[in-house]
C-alpha cells in the first residue's frame, strides 16, 4: 500500500514528483480551510524554493489553486482544486471579494434603526419583517441576518435590549421577548455622551505614560493641551 | 465544526506578567491595604504641598508609600528634624489627613509588652479636600447662610469645638447671639449629617491574631469573609459610636442634666459605651469640648446616589430617573455604608408615594411607575416589593466612562470591540470577535494587539494540536487590571489638570494684578481668554473628579 497515494484521489500520482506529492498532500489534507504557503513550508521542513517550486508546478496542472483570505491581502493561500474556500478563507456571507461589505452593513443599520425608531420598540422579527415589506433590498436578508445586524447596533450603542415587561410602551411586545430601543432620537447627535476623561487631552493622549511634570513631555509644554486651549 | 476546538495546551497569560501601574512601592507596616496607585499618591502629595507646602507634603507621601509609621520612623526617612515630623503630622492630624493608633507589639520571653503610636495617612480625606466647592455647594442648597459659613469655617480648620466656633462667629457681634446662632447652625447641619463627632484620637489596636476571633462576633458572616486592611481597622476602631455621632448636647444648666440628656439619646444595648462616656465626661458638663468636623461620608452618599440617577437618566429615562430617585431617597438613612450594593426591598406604594412629592413625579400613573421599575432591572418580590442593584448601575456608568475614553483614542471599530468583550465577560476567539464586532478580519489583529499594548485588553494564547489551524488568540477585558490602571491615568490627568491651571495663572501673573482700568485693547482680550482658560480648565476638573469618585469612592 502505497503510503501517501489516496484511494479517493483522482489524481495519477505518477505524474507528480516525490516533493510536489508532499506539498499536494498536505494541501488537501486541509479540505476546505487550505493552507498558507508559509504554513507549508515548516510543516513540510522542504526548502522553500522547493516548495515555490512545487506550488507553481501543481498550479499549472490544475490540481491546486490560489484563494484570496480575508485575514490578509498578501498572503498566498491554497486549496486543492476539489474544494470550494470555506467560510473562514472568504469571510463568509458579509464580505465581498475578501472584504468587508461596509457599505451594504452601514445601510442595512440605518435601515434596521429607522424600523425600530418607528416603532418605538421591536423584536427582531419585528424589525425583519419591516425591512421586508420596505422592499428596499434585492435579496431578503433573514431574521438571523437582522439579528446580527441589531447586535452591532447594540455594540455601537444606537440601540439597548431589554426584556418586555407587556407593560406600557412594551404592549406591543410579549411578555418576556426581548426586544430594542432606540438609545437616542435621530436630531440627537450621533456620539454617545463623552465621559470626563475623553473630553480632556490627557484621556486620549498616547503619550501619558511618557508624561511627566519637568519631563520632556509635561502638562505645561503639552502641544495637545496648546491645541485645546487655544482661544 | 468551525468553532475552537478544545485546547490542548493553555499558554500562560503574557498580560499577566505585565506590571499593573497601579502597584505602590513597599510597605513597611505589613497589612492587606492595597497602597494608592503611583499618581494617586503624587497628586495627593501636590495637594498637600499646594496646600501646607513641601515640608507637610514631605511627610504626607512618606506615610502614603511606606504605610502607617512611627514618629521615630517618619523621621528615619524624611531626614527631618523631630520636631518638624511633629509639626507637620499636627497639621495633618487638624486637618484629618492623618490619623493615629497605638498598638501592642507582644514582647518575648520574659519581656513585658510594649506599645507604640503610629501614624496612618487617610488617602481618602486627602482626595477630598478637593470637593469642598462641592460640599459647600450641597450644604448652601439645603441650609440657611449661617450653617453654610459655620460649615466653610470647619473644612477650613479640619476640627473645632463649639467653643472655637462661637470665638470665629464673635466678630461684631453680641456674645450671646454668636452663641445662639452658633449653637443653631451646628444643630442644623449636625441634624443633617453635614457635620459629625471627630473620631478617636489614638484607638488602641490589638495584634490581629487577637482581634480576629472578637471581631467574629459583633459583624455578620459575610463582612468576616474579607479581610480588614490596618485602614479599615483603625477607622473602625476610631468612629465614635452611631449614636454618639451626631450627638449635640449644649449644657447650659447642670452636669447632672446634661449626663441625663446624654443618656437619653443612647439605645438599649449601648450600655458599656454608656459607662465609658459617664468616666470620661466627655458629653456631659464638657460638651463644648467635643471636637468637630465635616462628615465626608453624607457627601459621598449623596454624590453616589446623583452619579446612579443621573446615568440612569442619560442610559434609560427620566420617568426611570424619578423612579429610582425615590428609592434612594427612601432608603438613604438605612445605607450604612456609601457602597451600597442593592437598596432594601421597597412596596410599590412606598414608592408611589414619594414619586408624587416631585414635580417630576406627579404625571406618573402607577403603571408608567412599574414599567420604569421593570426599565431599571428591578428585582421585583412577593407583595410588589422591589428592590435596585446600585452595584450594577455603578458598574454601567464605570464601562461607559472607560468605553468613551477606547471610542476617543481608538475609533468606533475598537469601541465596538471593546463593548463586546466586556459584555461578554469571557475569552473570544479573533474570529468570533470580527464576526460578531463586524470588524474586517485583515483590520482586526491590529486593534486588538494596540488595545492589549495598552492594557486594555487580556490575551491568551491556545494552541491546537490537530490537521486544521494551530492557533489561536483569544481576548478578553479584565476588569479587576484594568479599572485600577484608568484609575491611575485618571490621577495623572487630574494632576496635570492642576498643574496646567497653576502654569496659566502664574504665565498671567503681571496681567491678574493689573488694576481693571489699565485692562483695555489686547489686555483686555487677553484677560478675557484666560478666563475662559480657566473656565474650561475648572469645569474639567469637576467632572474628572467626579469620575474619580465613580471608580475609587462608589
Amino acid at each position: 500500500m502505497g503510503k501517501r497515494k489516496r484511494p479517493d484521489s483522482k489524481v495519477p500520482a505518477l505524474s507528480m514528483t516525490e516533493q510536489e506529492k508532499i506539498v499536494y498532500n498536505l494541501i488537501q489534507s486541509k479540505q476546505d480551510l487550505g493552507i498558507w504557503s508559509r504554513d507549508m513550508k515548516r510543516e513540510t521542513s522542504l526548502p522553500n524554493n522547493v516548495v515555490d517550486k512545487s506550488l507553481k508546478s501543481l498550479c499549472s496542472k490544475g490540481l491546486i489553486k490560489e484563494v484570496v483570505t480575508v485575514w490578509s491581502k498578501s498572503r498566498k493561500h491554497f486549496l486543492a482544486s476539489e474544494f470550494e474556500p470555506s467560510s473562514e478563507i472568504t469571510g463568509g456571507k458579509w464580505y465581498d471579494q475578501g472584504t468587508l461589505d461596509t457599505e451594504f452593513i452601514n445601510f442595512l443599520k440605518d435601515q434596521c434603526l429607522k424600523h425600530i425608531r418607528n416603532m418605538k420598540i421591536a423584536t427582531v422579527d419585528m424589525v425583519a419583517n419591516a425591512v421586508r415589506r420596505s422592499r428596499v433590498l434585492k435579496n431578503d436578508c433573514s431574521s438571523q441576518e437582522i439579528g446580527e445586524i441589531i447586535r452591532a447596533l447594540i455594540l455601537d450603542n444606537d440601540v439597548i435590549e431589554m426584556r418586555s415587561n407587556g407593560l406600557g410602551e412594551f404592549a406591543s411586545v410579549p411578555t418576556g421577548r426581548m426586544c430594542y430601543k432606540c438609545r437616542r432620537s435621530p436630531d440627537a447627535t450621533k456620539e454617545p455622551r463623552v465621559g470626563a476623561m475623553a473630553s480632556i487631552p490627557c484621556g486620549v493622549c498616547p503619550q501619558i505614560a511618557n508624561c511627566a511634570p519637568g519631563g520632556v513631555i509635561s502638562p505645561t509644554t503639552c502641544e495637545y493641551y496648546s491645541m485645546w486651549l487655544d482661544f | 465544526m468551525r468553532g475552537v476546538p478544545p485546547c490542548s495546551s493553555r499558554s500562560k497569560s503574557r498580560s499577566g506578567s505585565r506590571s499593573r501601574s497601579g502597584s505602590g512601592g513597599s510597605r513597611e507596616g505589613g497589612g492587606t491595604m492595597v497602597p494608592p496607585s503611583q499618581y494617586g499618591i503624587k497628586y495627593a502629595g501636590h495637594i498637600i504641598s499646594s496646600h501646607f507646602g513641601d515640608l507637610v507634603a514631605k511627610v504626607c507621601e512618606c506615610l502614603l508609600r511606606r504605610g502607617p509609621l512611627t514618629h521615630q520612623n517618619i523621621v528615619r526617612f524624611t531626614e527631618m528634624s523631630a520636631s518638624q515630623v511633629k509639626n507637620c503630622l499636627l497639621v495633618l492630624i487638624q486637618q484629618n489627613c492623618v490619623q493615629a493608633f497605638s498598638v501592642e507589639h507582644p514582647g518575648g520571653v520574659g519581656d513585658t509588652s510594649r506599645r507604640s503610636t503610629e501614624y496612618l495617612a487617610l488617602f481618602d480625606n486627602i482626595i477630598h479636600r478637593m470637593r469642598f466647592p462641592k460640599f459647600v455647594a450641597v450644604v448652601s442648597q439645603e441650609l440657611d447662610k449661617e450653617c453654610v459659613e459655620l460649615f466653610q469655617g470647619l473644612l477650613q480648620h479640619g476640627r473645632l469645638t463649639l467653643e472655637k466656633m462661637i470665638d470665629r462667629a464673635k466678630s461684631g457681634q453680641e456674645d450671646s447671639t454668636a452663641q445662639d446662632a452658633t449653637r443653631e447652625a451646628l444643630s442644623k447641619l449636625a441634624n443633617a449629617r453635614f457635620v459629625e463627632h471627630c473620631p478617636d484620637p489614638e484607638p488602641h489596636l490589638s495584634p490581629p491574631s487577637e482581634e480576629a476571633p472578637a471581631r467574629k462576633r459583633t459583624k455578620s458572616s459575610k463582612m468576616v469573609a474579607e479581610p480588614e486592611t490596618i485602614e479599615e481597622r483603625v477607622l473602625a476602631a476610631a468612629t465614635p459610636m452611631e449614636a454618639k455621632r451626631f450627638l449635640i448636647i449644649f449644657d447650659t444648666t447642670t452636669e447632672e442634666d446634661g449626663q441625663k440628656t446624654g443618656d437619653s439619646f443612647l439605645g438599649v444595648g449601648e450600655k458599656r459605651k454608656s459607662d465609658a462616656l459617664e468616666s470620661n465626661k466627655e458629653l456631659g458638663s464638657d460638651g463644648e469640648q467635643v471636637l468637630w468636623r465635616v462628615n465626608v461620608q453624607e457627601f459621598m452618599h449623596r454624590f453616589r446616589h446623583k452619579a446612579c440617577v443621573e446615568n440612569v437618566r442619560e442610559r434609560l429615562d427620566g420617568g426611570a430617573a424619578v423612579a429610582l430617585s425615590a428609592m434612594l431617597e427612601i432608603s438613604k438613612s438605612m445605607e450604612k455604608k456609601v457602597k451600597t450594593d442593592n437598596s432594601v426591598p421597597l412596596s410599590i406604594n412606598t414608592i408611589y408615594e414619594e414619586v408624587m412629592k416631585g414635580e417630576a413625579g406627579r404625571a406618573m400613573t402607577l403603571d408608567h411607575l412599574r414599567a420604569s421599575l421593570v426599565m431599571l432591572g428591578c428585582e421585583k418580590g412577593v407583595d410588589e416589593s422591589y428592590k435596585i442593584d446600585l452595584k450594577n448601575i455603578i458598574e454601567q456608568a464605570q464601562n461607559e466612562e472607560v468605553e468613551s475614553i477606547v471610542l476617543k483614542r481608538y475609533g468606533q471599530e475598537a469601541y465596538r470591540i471593546f463593548r463586546l468583550l466586556s459584555k461578554a465577560n469571557c475569552l473570544l476567539e479573533t474570529g468570533k470577535i470580527s464576526d460578531t464586532a463586524f470588524v474586517d478580519k485583515k483590520e482586526i489583529s491590529k486593534i486588538l494587539f494596540r488595545l492589549w499594548k495598552d492594557q486594555f485588553l487580556h490575551m491568551e494564547k491556545i494552541v491546537v494540536t490537530g490537521p486544521r489551524q494551530t492557533q489561536f488568540l483569544l481576548w478578553k477585558v479584565d476588569k479587576t487590571t484594568l479599572w485600577p490602571h484608568v484609575l491611575d491615568e485618571m490621577y495623572h490627568a487630574v494632576l496635570n489638570l492642576n498643574l496646567r491651571v497653576a502654569y496659566e495663572l502664574e504665565k498671567e501673573n503681571e496681567l491678574l494684578n493689573l488694576p481693571i482700568e489699565k485692562r483695555s485693547g489686547p489686555l483686555e482680550k487677553r484677560y478675557n481668554r484666560l478666563r475662559t482658560v480657566r473656565l474650561l480648565l475648572e469645569s474639567s476638573l469637576m467632572k474628572l473628579d467626579d469620575a474619580i469618585m465613580l471608580f475609587h469612592d462608589f
